[in-house]
């Protein structure tokens, strides 16, 4: 259970360091890479530091569907 | 202290509870939608939130990232602690977690103290007066959790321990929705524009 917990925070660490870095570049793709690290961070830390994964699939639901749409409509907007 | 078992499955009882989880997308809707609104005047005045956005340092941003993720780490292991009632390690584990949430406030503060002496401050643009209203209103759930885990150490300290894993659940899933919500503010406000 801790190992799986350490594997996440040192990915999360990870992803929020490669993130900083292509801030950096010049792409039209990167605004839709970095929102898409984000919200693997935010999984990470609602499934698993929250402990999600053990709730009920409605709770799992209904923050991935908060997610899509918050991504989504970033996204649209970015576009 | 309690060790009974509860059933996360039960869609009643997300860890946590019901009443934390229902605040938390309260939390997540309203900083969603402050967001959203940001992105908008975003497409409207591009150049400005661009140049506003390099004014901003990106390493306080990704630092103050990485010390919230780990208080969050820290957060996740106390509460296991707590549920196989190892009282010793669960305290220390909430120590650390309280030490990395005041070292937020204290990167916050030299980054804030920046701003302002630059003179960027609420008034200055449309980005810099959704930095002020986005980061300040974070911070204040940060120092509130602050207390609420404040609050779960004294519970601990003490001899005759009524904390519940409930209370402590509750605790956590308020110090993780701090993370939450910079998760979703740290890209858009330092990174996107």
């Amino acid at each position: 259970m801790e190992k799986k917990t350490i594997y996440t925070w040192v990915t999360l660490l990870v992803l929020t360091v490669i993130s900083g870095i292509i801030s950096t570049q010049t792409s039209n793709y990167i605004p839709i890479i970095i929102i898409l690290l984000a919200s693997f961070k935010f999984i990470g830390v609602a499934f698993d530091f929250m402990e999600l994964r053990k709730a009920n699939v409605f709770w799992k639901i209904l923050v991935l569907s908060f997610l899509t749409v918050f991504n989504t409509v970033v996204l649209i907007m970015l576009a | 202290m309690e060790t009974s078992k509860i059933d996360y499955k039960n869609v009643y009882y997300p860890p946590g509870g019901i009443l934390l989880w229902i605040i938390i997308f309260l939390e997540l809707i309203t900083f969603g939608m402050a967001l959203v609104a940001m992105v908008y005047y975003g497409n409207q005045e591009p150049d400005l939130f661009h140049e506003s956005r390099l004014l901003l340092n990106v390493s306080f941003g990704t630092i103050n990232t990485i010390i919230l993720l780990t208080s969050g780490f820290f957060m996740a292991l106390t509460v296991r602690q707590i549920k196989i009632n190892n009282k010793l390690k669960a305290k220390k584990l909430l120590i650390v977690t309280i030490i990395f949430g005041m070292l937020f406030l204290v990167v916050k503060a030299f980054e804030y103290y920046a701003k302002i002496q630059a003179g960027l401050d609420l008034s200055y643009n449309t980005f810099f007066t959704f930095y002020w209203l986005l980061t300040l209103f974070h911070v204040v759930h940060v120092v509130v959790g602050l207390v609420i885990l404040s609050t779960v150490y004294s519970g601990l300290n003490k001899e005759n321990n009524e904390t519940l894993i409930e209370d402590s659940e509750a605790s956590a899933a308020f110090w993780h929705m701090c993370d939450l919500i910079w998760l979703l503010l740290f890209p858009i406000i330092y990174l996107i524009f």
